[in-house]
């Protein structure tokens, strides 16, 4: 049969060790022994956990409607556009991009003394109406989530901008024209026509940014390292260190918690997909 | 003439929409574009217009796109003088092709059985897959270290390699390529009396191509950016590839990191111009329902 390699290799390296850390997640990591919910326990009274997953919680809060706003603005605009081909490949060239790359030019660009306050310090000294403008060390202070979101934008805008696409190209022309021949207008289209018509894209887009965030984790390595500023670290950040430090007990137990969460958003995207 | 009033209208909405859209083109790719003239950068040159960040100096850093007195020096050092560089650029030209290879050699005829037959479970087994594409490697990561631990592979490229080979993504983005074929071909081929594997080999792969395209595209670039995999089960350095040892370099040596950043970027980009139809039919591919 076709499926029976690659099945036996998921099997092997995803689905049988996936169900030993489950089974860890109740046992003591050195002797063995059966705990119960004492890992769970652990972890969320944890500190590093709690701060972990507020700032988790907040880089979705932050990170998901604005990549969707964002994206979804952009691919109404492109939609009817001679240029719109170029434009959108240019969107996604950031996807081309390593993220060990772009580590330098964030550094020059957020310093305290780098291009970005230069920039703003100029511009605040022309127009002197404006108060005095005070450097910003956008990585080690409360912006490095500022920064965070910004990348993630950066990186994910021409991803979306493709989905929506694909999603704009699917609502039957025919009712806009007719729309349009009755007079309704840019906000009436949208409001009557594009934005029902959309609901499931929303719905999919949406899922796959949360999962997206998850999947940023490498570029917010790249720029901050393991112990980042406390606003920018993350739970995948306390995986990462607690697997470094061995701690596995505990790392099993997280592991099944946040599967469990991604195991929803997935199953919420399928229902709504018929993939 | 209300006809002609709507028309110029348009017209002049189509413009500001271009013009916002390239502006947003414009600020993604801007800072691509301090890369190119920062590897060509002599050291001093670098050193003046970052003084203020190297040294903590008054004012602010500034860079010139184009640099005043373009050197090769970086390239030089880096090519010629660095024979470790070499041994990072085979690795990751090694781990990506492997994976690669492999992806096709066990994805493509698992594609091929969830897109051309219909059997027990397939629907639970699907659904499986695509939740484990879709996890992000950090909850795998401890389960991913148990099997690679028993199986004596940690520190051994295969920790890298073999997982990867496995990952459902590409199997996804294959099986949407081949769920583009019309049905009656293959029902055709079966009545004339093709066997499975012909059918596969003569119908499937040529006409399921741009599903297949879109899967390495995608796969390039995920893995000539390989960071976690490396960094949880490779301890030897000597055995990481580039995208690992390119943030090691601090900013002091800009100008080398930058023609690092060039020599890395530019089979993405290369791989990204050539396969960019495939790149965007894929990603739609993810969105849009079967």
């Amino acid at each position: 049969m076709f499926l029976l390699p690659g099945f036996s290799g998921v099997m092997l390296f995803y689905l049988l060790p996936f169900f030993e850390v489950v089974r860890r997640s109740f046992v003591k990591s050195g002797n063995g022994a059966f705990v119960g919910a004492d890992n769970y326990r652990m972890v969320f009274t944890n500190g590093a956990f709690q701060l972990a997953a507020r700032n988790t919680l907040l880089y979705l809060a932050a990170g998901v409607p604005l990549l969707m706003g964002i994206s979804l603005f952009l691919s109404l605009l492109l939609r009817n556009l001679f240029l719109r081909r170029k434009l959108v490949s240019a969107m996604l060239l950031p996807m081309a991009v390593p993220a060990a790359v772009m580590v330098l030019t964030l550094q020059i660009l957020s310093d305290k003394q780098g291009l970005i306050n230069g920039a703003l310090t100029k511009i605040s000294e022309k127009i002197t109406a404006l108060p005095a403008f005070v450097s910003i060390d956008y990585l080690n202070s409360e912006w490095a989530i500022v920064v965070v979101v910004c990348s993630f934008l950066w990186k994910n805008t021409g991803y979306m901008v493709i989905l929506w696409l694909a999603g704009l190209g699917a609502l039957p022309k025919e009712v806009e024209e007719a729309a349009q021949v009755d007079g309704a207008n840019k906000w009436q289209n949208w409001h009557y026509i594009i934005r029902p018509g959309l609901s499931g894209s929303f719905f999919t887009i949406g899922m796959l940014s949360v999962l997206q965030i998850f999947k940023s984790y490498r570029e917010v390595w790249m720029v901050a390292g393991s112990y980042p500023q406390e606003q920018i670290y993350f739970l995948q950040h306390l995986l990462q260190n607690w697997y470094l430090k061995l701690e596995f007990d505990r790392m099993a137990a997280l592991t099944v918690i946040l599967s469990i969460v991604l195991l929803v958003v997935c199953l919420l995207l399928q229902r709504r997909q018929h993939f | 003439m209300r006809e002609r009033y709507r028309m110029r209208k348009k017209k002049r909405g189509a413009w500001t929409a271009t013009a916002v859209c390239l502006l947003a083109a414009a600020l993604i790719c801007a800072p691509l574009l301090m890369i190119p003239g920062g590897s060509l950068m002599d050291h001093a040159e670098i050193k003046q217009i970052l003084s203020p960040i190297l040294e903590e100096g008054k004012g602010f850093a500034v860079w010139h796109l184009l640099p005043f007195y373009p050197t090769l020096d970086h390239f030089y050092r880096l090519l010629i003088e660095s024979p470790a560089f070499y041994t990072l650029f085979w690795n990751t030209v090694g781990m990506t092709a492997a994976i690669l290879g492999g992806q096709l050699v066990v994805g493509l005829p698992s594609a091929w059985a969830f897109a051309a037959f219909r059997f027990r479970g397939r629907d639970i087994l699907f659904g499986l897959y695509v939740v484990l594409m879709l996890l992000p490697f950090q909850v795998m990561l401890l389960p991913q270290y148990i099997v690679l631990q028993k199986l004596h592979l940690y520190n051994h490229f295969a920790a890298v390699i073999l997982p990867a080979i496995f990952s459902t993504f590409p199997v996804f983005i294959m099986y949407r390529g081949f769920t583009q074929i019309d049905g009656e071909i293959l029902e055709a081929a079966r009545l004339d009396g093709a066997g499975e594997l012909q059918i596969f080999l003569r119908i499937g792969l040529p006409l399921g191509k741009m599903g297949i395209q879109a899967a390495m595209v995608l796969s390039f670039l995920e893995y000539w950016n390989l960071v976690e995999q490396p960094m949880a089960f490779l301890e030897e350095q000597a055995k990481w590839p580039l995208s690992l040892y390119l943030p090691q370099i601090t900013i002091s040596q800009a100008g080398f990191a930058f023609a690092v950043a060039v020599v890395v970027l530019i089979p993405a980009l290369f791989v990204f111009a050539l396969g960019q139809d495939a790149l965007e039919e894929g990603i739609a591919y993810i969105g849009v329902k079967a």
